[in-house]
């Protein structure tokens, strides 16, 4: 191959370009949802990050200081992220990418692919990123009334700071996949997972955010800001970046730590181009070789599912698709983020100490049980739409196996929802309670909670199950699957059926709280509408969940005629 | 043109090919027989450059594939089992990508690929996403890519799977061609027929080794076998019909 190395990532930008050319049913909505959902995260941030600045803009030189730290934080949280995201993009694109299979068998020189690799692997790192970073760098400059530079600076500043996490990343990858067994790649992205996860725990242990909220320890937030400026800290490209926007800020430039980011960042790519050349082929040689996978019995599942009073094809199906899923450990891994994230938030709710805010707190803690509630529906949405809405499509090219057996279409999709449903209703029956218990909710509303968030479970599972079944998309990798046009669907009404159940018990919960604080009685009337509107949540969610698996079995059904 | 001396792929403790040696010669077309699991596609990947030998050298066009390998895969023609195509590519598109890989650039490669896609019938699907192609047009384009740099030699695994009788016809009057023009080509199949009626000399290879080598009629005498057919003498060389408990089953 003589052309340079932009020409191999020639297949990418054509396959887009065709994609856009040819739209298909359902993709101007997926695009509308998508972006209007970015769209309204970065006016989110942009705001935030406005506010933020023009309220330490008050404090002068500490506010500057802060402004300074935040920065530098800021890059230090995404310079993690890029760092893992670097681990896992790199596997795919250098070691696991299809395309490989062509491009190794062609004369292309490794330097050229590695050049092309590694520029897909940091668009593909970081594009997220830098989509989040702008609008807060945007909103600090215009806070700031930073002058024309400051833009510039933030691109100049940007790009190598992408690059250096990205490259230890890659390296990272590269010599994992040479270290460890042959086709151990599933493994290494648990390891990254699970250390990620890991990562942010930690790092909100030791940053101990809820320290703001205690209003006596006031002069020990400069202190508290100085422990994020370890002594390793100027050795961080992230300190760099931060240095070279808040110079930006001030109109000046900073060559000093300009130069760095990006010397640092070329000799990454020399040294990594390097290691590349003497290692890749080794790494992807011992990618592909799987002459023998590890099985593990499963025995439990099996004994588990005999315990169980089940018809043998009930029980077949639900020992097929949880051995299945176990094994895959793709699957089940994209759930630890998931739950590094609950966490998180479950951690957050044990660190806010709201009885210092006494004449809030009561409120607060009450409307953060409706506030739960909806995040425990928008998890269950996002757990449904990744793992449950595909599992009809999972069946993929076996399918036939199914459809020409003697098994009926209702048969089928109620063992998929029942094999949804229990882990599903387990966790967020766990995730609820614990929340309410955390924030000392009301009791009474810590039972509305409990049960909502039952029904809401049946209603979602039953809602991506049927949609699954009338939307598949047979052959397709399960995150293609959940982004698909029935995908987006489901996402959508998921949504709106959050909302209108938070709606529908936030209004009488309310009204009972209030009458009990107040110590005012309720009319009957008043009484009777908050049973009606208890009652409509309930309809609500079971005709969701029996009309949605009734149309999915319709649709199962017309597929054999 | 495709000179194997002592290649060795090892899996951890499972020796995939064990000690194997081959030339193919210009104009030769050489099938390579063997059960399944016996080590055809290990050996073609490692031709092709995808898989790295624990020992042994290969050598295209008398270049060393370890020391050049880019000279060495320019020589080459590369038609996997399992072939990877950007779906969301047309034919066109595709095989102008692929030209791009091996070099072919600027004004020759409309002509070339032109060509390609009338030989293997795809001119009228040149605009067309490949998404929507069957199997065996998909597998046609494969060929077509495989032979747009007009390589010396060509190493394809399992080339008539998927393929109509015309389809099958097609690609085997394009081996014929290629090969009285001097190009070598192996081929690994299952399809004894094939091996009988196009190749001018075999190898059958089992657990990683070549237990029989020649002409077909060489390769019948080895065996022992005076019948017609390359059937049995590949089950009697492979180990056995494993046909009689069948009725037993049954």
């Amino acid at each position: 191959m003589t052309q340079p190395f932009p020409f191999l990532l020639l297949p990418h930008i054509w396959s887009s370009r065709n994609r856009a050319r040819r739209r298909q049913k359902g993709d101007l909505l997926r695009a509308g949802m998508f972006g209007g959902v970015g769209l309204v995260v970065c006016a989110a941030l942009f705001a935030g990050a406005y506010w933020l600045t023009t309220k330490l803009a008050v404090y002068e030189e500490f506010g500057d200081y802060l402004l300074r730290l935040g920065l530098s934080w800021l890059f230090l949280t995404f310079l993690a992220f890029l760092a893992f995201s670097g681990v896992v993009t790199a596997l795919s694109t250098f070691f696991l990418s299809d395309d490989l299979r062509l491009l190794m068998g062609a004369p292309v020189a490794a330097g050229r692919l590695f050049m092309a690799r590694f520029t897909r692997t940091v668009g593909q790192a970081s594009w997220m990123v830098i989509i989040f970073m702008a609008p807060i760098l945007l909103g600090v400059g215009i806070a700031s009334c930073a002058p024309l530079v400051y833009y510039f600076t933030a691109v100049l500043a940007v790009v190598p700071f992408v690059v250096i996490p990205v490259a230890i990343g890659a390296a990272m990858t590269l010599l994992l996949v040479n270290v460890l067994p042959a086709r151990r790649a599933r493994d290494l992205l648990m390891l990254a997972s699970l250390m990620f996860a890991a990562a942010i725990v930690l790092t909100l242990r030791f940053i101990q955010p809820e320290r703001l909220m205690r209003v006596e320890n006031l002069p020990d937030i400069t202190d508290f800001f100085a422990t994020l400026q370890s002594p390793i800290a100027p050795l961080l490209p992230s300190f760099w970046a931060g240095e070279v926007l808040f110079a930006g800020l001030q109109g000046a430039g900073d060559l000093l730590h300009g130069t760095a980011l990006w010397t640092t960042a070329l000799a990454f790519t020399v040294v990594l181009a390097a290691a590349d050349r003497r290692w890749h082929f080794a790494g992807y040689s011992r990618s592909q070789e799987a002459p023998k996978a590890r099985v593990t019995s499963l025995r439990i599942v099996d004994w588990l599912a005999h315990a169980l009073p089940l018809s043998t094809v009930r029980r077949q199906l639900l020992v097929k698709d949880v051995k299945v899923f176990l094994r895959d450990v793709s699957q089940w891994l994209q759930l630890l983020p998931l739950f590094a994230l609950v966490l998180l938030y479950l951690y957050n709710f044990s660190a806010l100490d709201l009885e210092r805010i006494p004449y809030m707190s009561g409120v607060i803690k009450n409307v953060y049980a409706l506030v739960n509630l909806g995040m425990a529906g928008f998890v269950v949405a996002t757990v449904a739409v990744r793992f449950v809405f595909p599992a009809v499509s999972a069946e993929g090219a076996a399918f036939w196996l199914v459809r020409t057996s003697p098994i009926s279409m209702r048969d089928f999709l109620w063992s998929k929802f029942w094999t949804g449903l229990v882990p599903m209703v387990l966790f967020v029956e766990v995730l609820t309670i614990v929340a309410n218990e955390f924030m000392g909710v009301d009791p009474f509303l810590k039972v509305i909670a409990a049960v909502a968030v039952v029904f809401m479970t049946f209603a979602m599972v039953g809602l991506a199950v049927g949609l699954g079944a009338r939307y598949p998309r047979f052959g397709a990798d399960p995150n293609q699957v959940a982004g698909s046009y029935g995908g987006v669907a489901f996402m959508i009404l998921a949504v709106l059926y959050i909302i209108v159940m938070i709606v529908l018990l936030g209004w009488p919960s309310a009204m009972w709280l209030f009458s009990r604080v107040r110590n005012v009685r309720l009319s009957a009337l008043r009484e009777a509408m908050m049973a009606a509107s208890f009652l409509l949540a309930i309809v609500l969610s079971i005709s969701t969940w029996l009309v949605a698996m009734r149309s999915g079995v319709r649709a199962l059904d017309d597929m054999n005629r | 043109m495709i000179a194997i001396e002592r290649l060795v792929k090892r899996y951890g403790a499972f020796t995939a090919v064990d000690d194997l040696s081959l030339d193919v010669k210009p104009g030769e077309i050489h099938g390579f027989l063997g059960p399944n699991g016996a080590g055809k596609t290990t050996t073609l990947r490692l031709i092709a450059g995808l898989l790295l030998p624990t020992s042994g050298r290969i050598v295209v066009n008398g270049h060393d594939l370890a020391a050049e390998p880019e000279a060495a895969k320019a020589s080459l023609g590369f038609i996997p089992d399992r072939p990877f195509i950007y779906e969301k590519l047309t034919a066109g598109e595709f095989l102008r990508f692929h030209g791009g890989l091996y070099g072919i650039d600027g004004t020759g490669i409309t002509g070339r690929v032109h060509e390609m896609l009338d030989l293997f019938e795809l001119r009228r699907w040149e605009n067309e996403l490949i998404e929507s192609f069957s199997h065996g047009m998909k597998q046609r384009l494969v060929m077509s890519a495989a032979f747009l740099h007009r390589p010396r030699a060509i190493a394809v695994d399992e080339p008539m799977v998927g393929l109509d009788p015309r389809g099958a016809r097609l690609i085997k009057d394009v081996f014929r061609r290629m090969s009285e023009h001097g190009v070598a080509i192996l081929m690994s199949t299952h399809t004894l027929e094939v091996a009988q009626e196009m190749c001018h000399r075999i190898s059958i290879i089992q657990k990683g080794k070549i237990i029989a080598a020649g002409t077909v009629d060489d390769v019948r005498r080895m065996a022992g076998d005076g019948g017609d057919h390359l059937t049995s003498v590949f089950l009697r060389l492979t180990g056995g019909s494993g046909l009689q408990e069948i009725d037993e089953i049954v």
